[in-house]
């Protein structure tokens, strides 16, 4: 052992260097979010709870039932119930997520081709039961509301999850697009 | 008769004193080390936390206190008893100013590492008592590692008792009139720094708990109060340790002598010294991982006793010459 690593052994030099570390960090601000009291503001594009869009011109959801959201969910927890209505229109019954299974991966919001559906950035809820996150196409489109209520909808679909299929398909996809931006 | 209710009434202060310090002790380290980590520590129950160590204490109170089917129930029983009353009588000896002490022993030293001792059998009876492999384990390491630390913490202290020619605490204080004894005995105080690090099984010594390791040692089987006077007794040994460390080596209640010091009691001084005892070992437990089993003793036997024996020696000389 040379000089300089007996030294080092006998001053317990890397042991100071430790203690100089954490009383350095002792010093710096904590980076606790004290969560109830002082909140994030979710960032644009976040994932929460989920949403059916409602048309501003209809009034009603936008969904045509198709089935693409309910087929591309991992965790199978979208349920959709469509009969066929008057000139063989296609009426959504029942559309239904059960929020307790859900991953929040927003491939449904994704394969949505009419940008019928969204994720909110409201992320604070809680309940007793199972029964109270069964959602239903009202509790939807209610969501849709109390938490996209004005241009900021719009916006979360324009930015971040808007229909891809207007990227490659043809003018009447474009025009639905635009349709949008409206 | 008189006396006795007097002496009464200052053990009655002490031990409430003390109690209320062993609570906050838990308190300023779960901030300190929070803020070694960047976090906050406690900080709902009360403003910023302060009443949290109440909040612990009822809690512990009112936990069930399970008793293992297969345990040895007295000794069980007794286990962490013993080690908070030898934590808590320790305090009798300590000057806590000039001519305050509950008991002024002209053996005080002694006493107090006797006592230090028998704290120890308190971790290695519930060991044994609880009857389950990670307590044994605990109580197990705990009695090794008493061996390996307590003969070197006792012969550091030989240096101090040959300067200040006593073993009594305050008459060691007031051999530091001159000069704390830190500048004269810097072997000393290391190697008694270390193993009072051991002896109150704090981190990178804490192979009795070793939490990671033997869910929680000795404690594993405990629950409720019982728990919590193990607890007590960890914290007040530490108090404990730091009092002697300031009594030893830094000239107990002594302070500065000059200008708006002088007017400080002595009181003031010492709890600034202790706490600086406790902050560092806070400090140290926020730093270090816990050294292996094999070198903690390595490290007793082969470095710090031929260190303290060492310092005796040239102590000795020096005295001579």
């Amino acid at each position: 052992m040379t000089a300089p690593e007996l030294i080092k052994k006998i001053f317990l030099i890397e042991i100071l260097q430790g203690l100089a570390l954490t009383l350095k960090h002792f010093f710096m601000p904590p980076v606790t979010r004290q969560y109830p009291k002082e909140k994030r503001e979710p960032f644009p594009g976040s994932r929460g709870l989920h949403a059916l869009v409602r048309d501003d011109e209809t009034g009603e959801a936008r969904c045509v039932g198709c089935g693409l959201c309910a087929a591309i969910c991992p965790s199978q927890c979208i349920y959709i119930y469509t009969s066929e209505g008057d000139d063989h229109k296609k009426i959504v019954d029942r559309y239904e997520v059960e929020v307790l299974r859900c991953v929040f991966c927003a491939l449904c919001v994704e394969a949505c081709p009419y940008a019928a559906l969204a994720l909110t950035d409201h992320y604070e809820y809680s309940g007793y039961t199972r029964e109270e996150f069964y959602y239903t196409k009202d509790m939807l489109l209610e969501n849709w509301d109390k938490y996209m209520a004005g241009s900021k909808g719009k916006d979360y679909i324009k930015n971040f999850w808007g229909p891809k299929s207007s990227y490659f398909t043809g003018p009447v996809a474009a025009k639905d697009k635009e349709g949008l931006e409206k | 008769m008189l006396e006795a209710i007097w002496i009464a009434i200052k053990v009655f202060i002490v031990i409430n004193i003390v109690l209320i310090h062993v609570a906050y002790v838990v308190y300023f380290e779960r901030k300190v080390i929070g803020h070694m980590q960047a976090r906050m520590g406690p900080m709902r129950v009360g403003w910023h936390g302060l009443l949290q160590p109440i909040a612990d204490g009822i809690k512990l109170f009112f936990k069930e206190d399970i008793m293992p089917s297969a345990a040895d129930k007295p000794i069980f029983y007794v286990a962490p008893i013993i080690g908070v009353i030898a934590a808590l009588s320790s305090f009798a000896v300590i000057p806590f100013w000039e001519g305050f002490s509950i008991a002024n022993l002209n053996i005080g030293l002694l006493y107090i590492l006797a006592l230090s001792s028998v704290g120890s059998y308190s971790v290695i009876l519930a060991g044994w008592a609880s009857n389950s492999k990670y307590s044994f384990l605990g109580g197990l390491r705990s009695s090794a590692q008493v061996i390996s630390y307590e003969i070197a913490m006792g012969m550091s202290l030989v240096g101090i008792m040959m300067f200040s020619e006593s073993a009594s605490l305050s008459d060691i204080v007031n051999a530091q009139s001159e000069g704390w004894f830190i500048w004269t005995q810097p072997v000393a105080f290391f190697v008694f720094v270390m193993a009072a690090l051991a002896e109150t099984n704090r981190v990178p010594f804490d192979m009795p708990e070793a939490e990671t390791e033997l869910v929680a040692g000795y404690a594993t089987e405990y629950s409720g109060i019982r728990f919590g006077l193990f607890f007590m007794a960890e914290y007040a040994a530490m108090f404990l340790m730091s009092a002697l460390l300031a009594v030893c080596f830094l000239g107990g209640w002594r302070g500065p002598d000059f200008w708006i010091f002088s007017a400080v009691p002595g009181i003031v001084w010492f709890m600034i010294k202790i706490y600086a005892f406790i902050f560092f070992y806070f400090w140290v437990r926020a730093t270090l991982p816990r050294y292996r089993y094999d070198q903690l003793m390595g490290l007793g036997w082969k470095i710090f006793i031929p260190l303290a024996l060492a310092n005796i020696i040239i102590t000795g000389l020096i005295k001579i010459l």
